[in-house]
């Protein structure tokens, strides 16, 4: 009952929202819907972790973890898109919400899926659905951008498709490609051939989550997408890919190949490190900017997953703070944007002065998202750092912390220089306004950092320790 | 025999649409090779589950596809490719050694599933990685799209070897999902074509680092 409501109630109202006339009446469906939407998933709380609701959809520790991300993150999202939809357009937001709510029913199917083949076609249907919310003001930049993603994007999953037929063939024996049956029937599996799958599966899966080097669409699509829709990829959206990223790895891990796969984990993870290293310290955009700084946080999250052992554990913990961080910064983004009319950092200076409240939450996403002490993001890379100290991986450990420290630097040149540089004289003086609509997302999004940070509850504690038990964590 | 001869006419078609510049011809090209496709799982596991997909496979592949794309380029009034990255005879010399490289990969592969013909698999890796090529090569956004969907025939082949496997459910999904990715690249390469007067990809340059 509850998971019928979980993806078919955002599929009716999606519905519903091509019949009702007025865009007022549209986003407050929205608003009602993401708040049934975080309600039924509080409820699934109470629940035990692992249940099978049918042979297709069951839940476990892992679906619970993205599923709670991405519930929350929509539902700060839509309370921001009631704001910002509020500027005058000619188009109706039919498209723009209808896409939405979509949206969400195919995530919430991606972490409720338990067959591959449906995991599969969950995923493709997110990346169709979120094309147009890209091409939102359909200038030609964003149109250059959605035909990027949707070209590089189609392509990585078709390779995904690929690997789930060879995943099949390869579970010849077994007959089905139910995720459970093949953890537990994993030894059965032909391993030239699981092989073959695993690198097809990582390459696609890897591209929706923007690894380097298939990370190319990531940028631009950020770039030129409207900052809640950035805010939503880059936090729930990266979510759904990684748990598809997860699975393969438990795939792997059940069938005895980790150091096959470790590796390839490793490497994607530095190179995506390198890449963002790179080009994050001469940005002059600064959604560009937020698009390698996810490219950056996904390479953490694989290299945790290479590592194995307690970085698992720091691996998931990262994923929940790196999606509502980047939440946060993007919605700061989407109110510079709103204020500045410009994107680019020359013109975005003396935030601090201009816009006091969202300056300050845009110093706040500069210290959360860079893994400054009391936060989350801290504690993770850190816990990283220690297992491969620990598994004495010297060469990625040097990295590592070259990298981060370039980042750093990157992050800071750009973001101080924002929010304390020397305002410019722009002709038009008077900046708007910061609304309800626009303040209120950011204190949510704050509190939640806290909660899932610093005072982590010992219900979240052991969702997390129970999410990386699955691949031998501790 | 049958099945041996339809695979073959498969790879001829796609090695044909890898050395044409004419859209609609790449487009009936497309719908034919699809159309010998959808025959295909009759050939190798007659039944009720082979049926249905061939049925939902010439609606989707052979009509809707083909006509959703003839739309595109009449909406966007484009005739021929525009010169490409990599010459036409360069292009199709590379589609031959990335043909037999398919023959010596499927040969290493030895095939849990037992085989109908030894041509399956070799044809299913040859359709993808010329479609991966074409995609890669051309720059006219149709011309993209057609080498995706080139590409997804080739998946489909190994997607027919398991069909007895996989739930009708999942299939269907599958089928149905690279329709609406068709049609979504298709709105797209209208967008492109009234921003820029030109549905050539080379317009796309902006965005860059």
């Amino acid at each position: 009952m509850g998971v019928l409501l979980l993806v078919g109630l955002p599929l009716l109202m999606a519905a519903m929202i091509f019949l009702v006339p007025h865009d007022r009446q549209r986003k407050i469906i929205l608003l009602l819907t993401s708040s049934v939407h975080l309600i039924v998933t509080i409820i699934f709380w109470q629940r035990p972790h692992h249940v099978q609701f049918h042979s297709f959809l069951g839940f476990d520790a892992l679906s619970q973890l993205i599923l709670s991300l991405i519930s929350i993150l929509f539902f700060v999202v839509s309370i921001y898109l009631v704001g910002y939809l509020k500027e005058k357009r000619r188009r109706s937001n039919r498209i723009f919400i209808g896409c939405l709510l979509c949206l969400l029913a195919a995530m919430t199917l991606v972490t409720l899926s338990r067959h591959m083949g449906l995991l599969w076609i969950a995923i493709a249907s997110t990346t169709l659905l979120s094309a147009p919310l890209i091409n939102y003001f359909r200038t030609p930049q964003s149109i250059e951008a959605t035909w990027k993603y949707l070209l590089i994007s189609s392509l990585g999953i078709a390779l995904g498709l690929l690997g789930t037929l060879f995943l099949a063939i390869s579970a010849t024996s077994i007959k089905t490609v139910f995720l459970d049956d093949i953890l537990n029937n994993a030894a059965s599996l032909s391993p030239a051939w699981l092989k073959l799958s695993v690198i097809f599966l990582l390459v696609g899966y890897g591209t929706k989550m923007g690894l380097a080097p298939m990370h190319t669409w990531k940028p631009d699509a950020y770039g030129e997408a409207p900052p809640p829709v950035g805010a939503l990829m880059s936090g729930a959206l990266t979510g759904c890919a990684f748990l598809a990223v997860f699975r393969v790895a438990q795939i792997c891990f059940a069938a005895h190949l980790q150091e096959f796969v470790a590796p390839i984990f490793i490497l994607l993870g530095m190179l995506s490190l390198a890449i963002a290293a790179i080009f994050i310290l001469g940005q002059k955009d600064f959604n560009r900017m937020l698009g390698y700084s996810s490219v950056e946080h996904m390479g953490i999250l694989v290299l945790g997953i290479g590592l194995g052992g307690g970085a698992v554990w720091a691996s998931l913990f990262h994923t929940l703070n790196n999606a509502f961080a980047k939440g946060l910064i993007f919605l700061v983004s989407g109110n510079l944007y709103q204020s500045f009319r410009s994107k680019k950092i020359e013109n975005i200076q003396g935030v601090i002065h201009k816009l006091p409240v969202t300056g300050t939450f845009l110093i706040l996403g500069f210290v959360v998202i860079t893994g400054f002490p009391p936060f989350g993001i801290f504690y993770s890379e850190l816990l990283i750092l220690k297992e491969a100290i620990l598994a004495q991986r010297y060469v990625i450990v040097f990295f590592y912390f070259l990298f981060l420290s370039v980042i750093f630097f990157g992050y800071a040149r750009i973001i101080l220089e924002m929010a304390f540089g020397k305002p410019s004289d722009s002709p038009n003086k008077e900046t708007k306004k910061e609304d309800f609509f626009k303040v209120v997302p950011l204190v949510i999004l704050t509190v939640v950092l806290f909660f899932s940070g610093i005072f982590v509850p010992d219900a979240l504690y052991s969702l997390i320790n129970e999410a990386s038990r699955l691949l031998g964590g501790r | 025999m049958w099945l041996e001869l339809e695979l073959v006419l498969i790879i001829l078609l796609g090695i044909i649409i890898l050395g044409n510049n004419r859209l609609g011809t790449m487009i009936q090209l497309f719908a034919l090779q699809s159309f010998i496709l959808s025959t295909t799982p009759l050939l190798i596991h007659p039944g009720k589950h082979a049926v249905v997909m061939a049925v939902v496979t010439i609606i989707l592949k052979v009509l809707l596809m083909p006509w959703l794309l003839f739309w595109a380029i009449r909406h966007a009034s484009i005739r021929r490719e525009v010169q490409p990255l990599v010459g036409y005879g360069k292009t199709l010399i590379l589609g031959g050694f990335l043909m037999g490289a398919a023959f010596l990969i499927s040969a290493k592969l030895d095939l849990p599933v037992q085989e109908t013909s030894n041509l399956l698999v070799p044809t299913a890796f040859s359709l993808v990685m010329i479609g991966f090529l074409l995609l890669v090569s051309r720059f006219k956004a149709i011309t993209q799209v057609i080498g995706y969907l080139v590409m997804e025939n080739g998946i489909f082949l190994f997607a027919i070897l398991l069909l007895e496997k996989t739930p009708l459910l999942v299939e269907m999904g599958i089928l149905l999902d690279i329709f609406v990715g068709t049609l979504v690249m298709g709105i797209i390469v209208n967008h492109i074509n009234q921003e820029f007067r030109s549905a050539s990809t080379l317009n796309l340059t902006n965005l860059r680092d």
